[in-house]
């Protein structure tokens, strides 16, 4: 197993919480996220995308609605819900727990 | 040349070649075949399709109405293979199980996997490995929990004693390397307020006005102190000897029959004090005292010990006095009567409440929990008053 491999799996784990993070900003579509996500480390694909969207919107994290755009047909946009935001921020908090943790162990 | 096959993409009918066809079709029926199982299938399949023809008709302009099969070829290297969180993890299996996002977000976010149990850990131990377990589990110095336990021993006239010893017959020892990991654990959550606690606490020892602060505090309970000390001792001291002198051996019956009073009224002072400081450390208030209002609650428990100390005083100083000028022989047998009803009395306490009244009940179900509930609460608010002290010392 490459270093990228393993790298992956944990892109893999943390792409919902850059989605949740993306989201907060401010209302955005499919495209948008993807363009945002292509310049990082984490770019995607719709393959991803979609079904994980669908699963975040299950969970109530993200809510959506329809948009008429100037070009071709509407689209969904998508914005955080209530639990989506505190589960935003509860990340946010791991996550900064996890970098002290890392950078305190070993040298 | 090739045959054209018109499909419907979401709503916009496309040309394509026909071996892009079956590349889409393929690709689709892969699609539905990895949601077969997803609720919202049919939305994301016609996201799917939306997103495909988004694509194709980049591809298409005023002398190009055909999507090519390589045109196709390349939107679906764009897409991706759809994923889904099975797949992910029967892909990723071996190489990160836990990691490949469960599907319930709890998972991903709790931090740690395990769950902290309390055990007894003898490496370090002074005793059983009561303290050290104890210290382990909270993740607090042992320093700490010995001086707090030795300090409830102190308090309640050796009750510490034998919850000491109730914790050393019940709970286990760490024996394998599983049980030390669980012990110790991994963090969980409120590892970080101590974490942040023990820091703040750094500072705030730090601080030069608080250490002057706390000198000139000191001096002052000291001599306090002194002064109550030496009013109730003399007096009472002074009382039950003459009464005992007056009396000789009846005196020693009266004395011995007088001592299951003092034992009750002082037991039942500490029963209230505990379950005071258990009330108020876990809910906040007490019987409509709300001293979150006014002070924080380390302060409150604080305010607890110090009017059970005045309240227990007179008991206090009566056994003393009974103690007092007995020969070693009497004294042993006193103290062993006083100490046996105290205990008896207390088991009792506990034991009618944890059968009687619910929320005992539930305290004593869930002891080390809330034990640590309590704990974590009144810790919390040493770290808001430190916070606020060193706010007020940086202003």
């Amino acid at each position: 197993m490459t270093p990228d491999q393993k790298f992956n799996a944990i892109r893999k784990g943390l792409l919902e919480f850059l989605i949740l993070k993306i989201i907060s900003a401010d209302k955005v579509y499919v495209a948008d996220m993807m363009k945002r996500l292509d310049a990082t480390d984490f770019a995607t694909q719709e393959g991803t995308l979609y079904p994980l969207l669908s699963k975040m919107r299950r969970e109530e994290l993200v809510d959506y609605e329809w948009q008429e755009s100037e070009a071709g047909p509407p689209r969904k946009y998508y914005q955080l819900t209530a639990k989506g935001k505190s589960q935003l921020a509860e990340f946010a908090d791991y996550w900064n727990y996890l970098n002290t943790t890392i950078n305190q162990l070993g040298r | 040349m090739n045959t054209v096959i018109i499909v419907n993409l979401n709503g916009i009918a496309f040309h394509l070649e026909e071996p892009g066809f079956q590349t889409l079709r393929n690709y689709l029926d892969g699609a539905q075949a990895q949601l077969a199982a997803n609720p919202d299938k049919a939305e994301i399949m016609s996201d799917l399709e939306q997103a495909i023809a988004d694509k194709c008709s980049h591809y298409l302009g005023p002398h190009k109405n055909v999507v090519t099969s390589a045109d196709i070829d390349r939107v679906i290297a764009q897409m991706g293979p759809v994923q889904t969180e099975a797949a992910d993890t029967a892909a990723a299996s071996g190489a990160a199980p836990e990691a490949a996002a469960q599907p319930g977000t709890a998972k991903n976010t709790s931090p740690g996997p395990s769950v902290r149990r309390l055990y007894q850990i003898r490496e370090g131990a002074m005793i059983s490995g009561v303290c050290t377990g104890i210290a382990a589990y909270l993740d607090v110095d042992v320093t700490v929990v010995r001086i707090l336990f030795a300090l409830f021993a102190i308090l309640t006239y050796g009750l510490g004693v034998v919850v000491y010893i109730g914790m050393m017959l019940v709970i286990p020892f760490a024996n394998t390397s599983e049980e030390h990991a669980a012990a110790t654990g991994a963090p969980f959550n409120a590892q970080q307020v101590i974490d942040r606690a023990k820091k703040h606490y750094a500072e705030f020892k730090d601080s030069k006005e608080w250490r002057q602060h706390w000198r000139e505090q000191r001096r002052e309970w000291r001599r306090k102190w002194r002064t109550e000390r030496l009013w109730w001792g003399t007096n009472f001291q002074r009382n039950m000897y003459q009464f005992r002198s007056g009396t000789g051996y009846a005196g020693q019956i009266i004395a011995g029959l007088m001592l299951p009073f003092l034992a009750i009224g002082n037991t039942l002072l500490s029963c209230a004090l505990l379950a005071s400081i258990v009330i108020l450390a876990s809910t906040g208030s007490l019987l409509g005292w709300h001293p979150s209002d006014s002070m924080p609650l380390w302060a409150a428990v604080l305010v607890l010990l110090i009017v059970f100390g005045a309240l227990s005083s007179p008991f206090r100083h009566a056994r003393k006095a009974i103690y007092f000028n007995q020969s070693s022989y009497s004294l042993f047998w006193f103290t062993a009567w006083y100490e046996a009803i105290s205990l008896a009395l207390f088991a009792g306490v506990c034991w009618l409440g944890y059968t009687h009244i619910p929320e005992v009940h539930a305290f004593f179900e869930n002891f080390v929990e809330n034990m640590r509930t309590m704990w974590l609460n009144i810790l919390n608010s040493v770290q808001h008053s430190a916070q606020h002290i060193a706010a007020i010392s940086r202003a």
